[in-house]
């Protein structure tokens, strides 16, 4: 902190280049930044002389006194006049500081002021020049007291606490006759000459240019920082009167500036009656008039107070008389003594603002002000100033529930609950915007992610095709790729990327393998000729590609193909014939009356002679005899109560084998418009009643305890071994095809949420669904019966119910069920395709519709008729079209709002 | 279990059966209940009653019926009917 010692004993030439260098306005550059490496200067080699060659280089500069503030506001209140004091003290603060640093920075130069010798100092500084010589060494008690006064200043006088600096020796010397004039003419203009007057002497014998002669506190301030030019002017007191005396504490502010010039003229004294202070009684002891600042007069309340402290050192009391002469400065504050307590409590805080005030004053130069606000403002300047500004808001938080000494954290939890620490986005509902925001970034990456490795894929893609061919039976990806790398070495990485999983994950086979293993490896006809394979779902998926079947599932296709099927002797001769089929369903009629026997006189239910009477694993017969059962009414009627018998495993294994062998199902057989063109009434009934009680049991198995596996598990064994878009002719074959992808679309939906299926499952999704697509693709527009069938159809059940003679029409519902649910799983561009194939369809519909239209607004019977089916029409048609955002109203297809 | 005769009739509950009646008359129904005296329960029933004509031309007559109960002591056939 010597930074400003200044060695009296240098040679009086450094010193004037020394100040007109810090004259010039400073730079932020060439202070702050470029603190310690400036490039060396022509005269650096004085800075030895300058700063002394023993200083001790260091950062530890007190600028503010911030740690030992407080010091002074419980010394204060002993005082009995606190903040009369503490002005004193104000004033004193830099010439506190600068004897402080004169004894750090081994500068004595302001002995002389309190040597005895010096005592003529303020009226002639050559004496004093020829003080420093022989400086006198200060007790350590001193500089302790000193540093005491430092912590007691109230940081009066900003630009000395800003750039502590040891005044130079002569500036004791002459300070003196400025200090006597500086409290009676404050910095109005008529005051300023007088001063120049007496100070221009002084600094033209130290080599000194008074650079400011505008401002008032020149002496201290001049080799200091710009600081001193901004507070130069207000450092004028505004209180006229010359004399300064009338400073008395009440005044307000202007006892910091006052204390400023105080500051200038009593360099020395003060320090050391400051620590006597808090010991001393305040009393009335300033005698001295207000008008009577000459030095023998303001010598009188000095000699009281140095004689009343017990702890003061004989210097200090020397040095008090020796400059008794400077004391009317800090006389002049006492002078309104004494003070009521209120006033003084008063006066305490209004100190206490102005100390928080100045605290800090001036410690930057208005750029470096500029430059931090400029920071700020950019720091400021966002586009969500909330979510921005949380550590605020919270910080707001803490400030204000401040109950003294109770804890806040509740506050601060629920603050973090209500701004975004929610999962909902709290109280303001803003999780869905940053969610968006990081949705659309996650999307982004993955793009661009999934761009970049398309190579990569393209190679794997066709080691696997190559797997296929060649390794049926082992169906290990592992091996084959461990020759040409090591992806997927340890599991197959996945290709899929999206939003929902943007890392590329790797499969580990072991983990599907028991989920898997049940879903398709116990079943022979699915994979039938590996069924050890470890990876089954690898192995189904990779075998999508080149469908391979076994001998069994081929004649199985042939036949479906061929539709030998549509003949049901055929089909029952192949499962074991008719009486055969027939005599199972009895048996099977045995076993569930005597299972529910047993339920109702609450015996043990055992269902293995139930579940070897449905065949479900007969191999002996080309068509599963419980296919075949399901041709009957019968044996479609028992199965909701042989369905309640049978454990989850069993159902899912009876719901494989149905969908698997759909195509020789009797029921799809006559349910179809190609093979069955002109359907009787009972093969009508027939269907209602396979619809009405086989399918429920489907859909409430799938919807209760049914999980996304099992039914892609479902979904594949249907594309697999069935002619999908023969299937898809069936009404019941589409009902069959809706029910499964409409569940699976919910269960993905659902999951979505929380987030349960892995990407193997989707990415295995994602295949099915093209298998099932690519079946029926260039094919959807025959799923629409052609009109002749719905005509027949609609004749047919005319006639079987003669009392509903009007309102009997083909119900085309389930097949834009269907198109709404494919749609719904599918993708953009499978939508576009859909939509590209059953455009006609879409469009006939509607004309359809509008015509019915027309026909209502003639006069006739079945004009609510005509209107209700219009409505149908719409309701169904639009049940597809929503799912792509669309809507039809009115003969126009819209988009939906 | 399909020993009896009427082991074979049971297989075809709930089917369709033909059934020969005294008198000319045939049945085709859809078999809810019997017994061993071949009284049977059919459903959806159409009875044809044939006969001849004041010339001497045969002709039939049908009659529906939701249910129908025969007694057994006229059946004198019962076999499935017809595939159309």
């Amino acid at each position: 902190m010597s930074f400003f010692g200044f060695d009296p004993t240098a040679p009086q030439q450094s010193r004037p280049n020394q100040h007109q260098q810090q004259q010039q306005p400073l730079d932020f550059e060439d202070t702050y930044k470029g603190y310690g490496d400036y490039e060396p200067e022509d005269e650096d080699f004085l800075n030895d002389e300058t700063f002394g060659n023993n200083v001790e280089l260091g950062n530890n500069f007190d600028f503010g006194h911030s740690g030992q503030q407080q010091q002074p506001m419980h010394a204060m209140p002993q005082q009995g006049q606190p903040g009369h004091r503490s002005y004193v003290a104000a004033a004193a603060s830099g010439t506190v500081q600068q004897s402080h640093m004169d004894v750090a920075g081994d500068l004595k130069p302001m002995e002389s002021l309190w040597n005895p010798n010096a005592a003529p100092a303020p009226v002639s500084a050559p004496p004093a020049h020829a003080q420093p010589a022989e400086p006198r060494v200060l007790s350590m008690e001193e500089i302790e007291r000193n540093q005491r006064q430092m912590q007691m200043q109230p940081q009066g006088y900003p630009p000395m606490q800003g750039y502590p600096m040891g005044p130079p020796p002569p500036h004791g010397n002459f300070m003196p006759p400025p200090g006597q004039n500086y409290p009676m003419m404050p910095q109005q203009g008529q005051g300023q000459p007088q001063q120049f007057q007496q100070m221009h002497p002084m600094f033209n014998q130290q080599g000194y240019m008074v650079p400011y002669p505008g401002n008032g506190p020149p002496p201290p301030t001049h080799r200091g920082p710009p600081q001193g030019h901004a507070q130069g002017p207000n450092q004028g007191p505004p209180q006229g009167p010359p004399q300064g005396p009338p400073q008395g504490p009440p005044q307000g502010p202007s006892p910091v500036q006052q204390q400023i010039p105080q500051q200038q003229h009593v360099p020395q004294h003060v320090p050391q009656q400051m620590p006597v202070q808090p010991s001393q009684v305040p009393g009335p002891a300033p005698v001295t008039a207000p008008a009577a600042p000459t030095g023998a007069s303001a010598a009188i309340p000095q000699m009281a107070r140095s004689s009343s402290s017990l702890s003061q050192s004989s210097n200090e009391r020397e040095t008090f008389n020796n400059h008794h002469q400077r004391q009317p400065h800090q006389r002049q504050p006492r002078n309104r003594e004494p003070l009521t307590p209120e006033e003084q409590k008063r006066l305490e805080v209004r100190h206490a603002k102005v100390e928080k005030i100045l605290k800090h004053s001036g410690l930057m130069t208005p750029r470096d002000k500029d430059f931090i606000t400029r920071y700020q403002l950019s720091q400021i300047v966002t586009e969500d100033p909330y979510n921005e500004d949380f550590y605020f808001q919270v910080y707001k938080i803490i400030q204000r529930g401040g109950v003294v000494g109770e804890s806040n954290k509740g506050l601060i939890a629920r603050a973090y609950l209500e701004h975004s620490g929610h999962r909902l986005g709290g109280r303001y509902k803003r999780a869905d915007i940053a969610l968006q925001r990081m949705q659309s970034q996650v999307e982004k990456a993955v793009t661009v992610a999934k761009e970049r490795p398309l190579r990569k894929q393209e190679k794997e893609q066709s080691r696997e095709n190559s797997n296929n061919n060649g390794a049926s039976s082992t169906g290990s990806v592992a091996t084959t790729q461990g020759t040409d790398g090591r992806d997927g070495v340890l599991g197959k990485i996945s290709s899929s990327l999206n939003s929902k999983a943007p890392r590329r994950q790797l499969q580990i086979p072991t983990s599907n393998k028991t989920l898997l293993n049940s879903l398709l490896v116990n079943d022979d006809h699915a994979t039938a000729s590996k069924p050890t394979n470890p990876d089954a779902l690898m192995e189904v998926t990779e075998s999508l590609g080149n469908v391979e079947l076994n001998q069994k599932s081929r004649v199985r296709r042939r036949s479906s193909y061929a539709f030998t099927s549509v003949d049901q002797s055929s089909v029952l001769s192949r499962s074991g014939g008719r009486k055969f089929v027939l005599s199972l369903i009895e048996t099977v009629y045995e076993e569930v009356l005597e299972l529910e026997a047993n339920l109702r006189s609450g015996k043990p239910i055992d269902n293995n002679q139930l579940w070897e009477a449905l065949h479900i694993n007969d191999e002996m017969y080309e068509v599963c005899p419980f296919i075949s059962m399901l041709s009957f009414d019968k044996g479609v009627k028992i199965m909701p109560r042989i369905f309640n018998f049978l454990d989850k495993e069993q159902k899912l294994k009876l719901l494989q084998t149905f969908f698997s062998e759909l195509s020789h199902l009797n029921i799809i057989i006559i349910s179809s418009y190609k093979t069955n063109p002109e359907p009787t009434e009972s093969q009508l009934k027939q269907i209602d009643v396979f619809q009405t009680v086989f399918l429920k049991i489907i859909v409430s198995f799938l919807s209760s305890s049914s999980n996304f596996i099992e039914i892609m598990g479902l979904l594949l064994h249907l594309i697999k071994n069935n002619n999908v878009s023969f299937i898809s002719t069936s009404k019941i074959g589409l009902n069959l095809i809706t029910v499964l992808i409409s569940r699976a679309a919910l269960i993905r939906q659902d999951t979505n949420r929380s987030n349960l299926l892995s990407s193997p499952e989707i990415s295995t999704w994602n295949e099915i669904y093209d298998k099932l697509f690519t079946a029926l693709e260039s094919k959807l527009a025959a799923v629409f019966p052609p009109k002749e069938y719905i005509q027949k159809v609609g004749v047919v059940s005319q006639n079987g119910n003669p009392n509903n003679t009007t309102s009997q029409y083909y119900d085309q519902a389930y097949i834009w069920q269907f198109l709404a649910s494919l749609a719904l799983s599918g993708k953009l561009n499978h939508q576009r395709i859909i939509i590209d194939e059953v455009r006609d369809q879409i469009f006939g519909t509607i004309n359809e519709a509008e015509q019915l239209k027309e026909q209502a607004k003639a006069p006739m019977d079945s004009n609510d008729d005509s209107m209700y089916r219009r409505e149908k029409l719409y309701q169904d048609l639009n049940l597809f079209l929503n799912v792509m955002g669309l809507v039809s109203r009115d003969g126009e297809i819209s988009e939906l709002k | 279990m399909s020993d009896t005769p009427l082991d074979l009739w049971k297989l075809n509950l709930d089917e369709s059966i033909y059934v020969k009646l005294r008198g000319a008359r045939s049945l085709v129904g859809t078999l809810q209940a019997f017994d061993s005296h071949c009284n049977m329960v059919l459903s959806d029933c159409v009875e044809t009653i044939y006969s001849l004509n004041s010339e001497g031309m045969l002709q039939n007559e049908e009659r529906k019926s939701e249910m129908l109960f025969v007694r057994g002591d006229s059946v004198t056939l019962i076999t499935t009917p017809d595939e159309e």
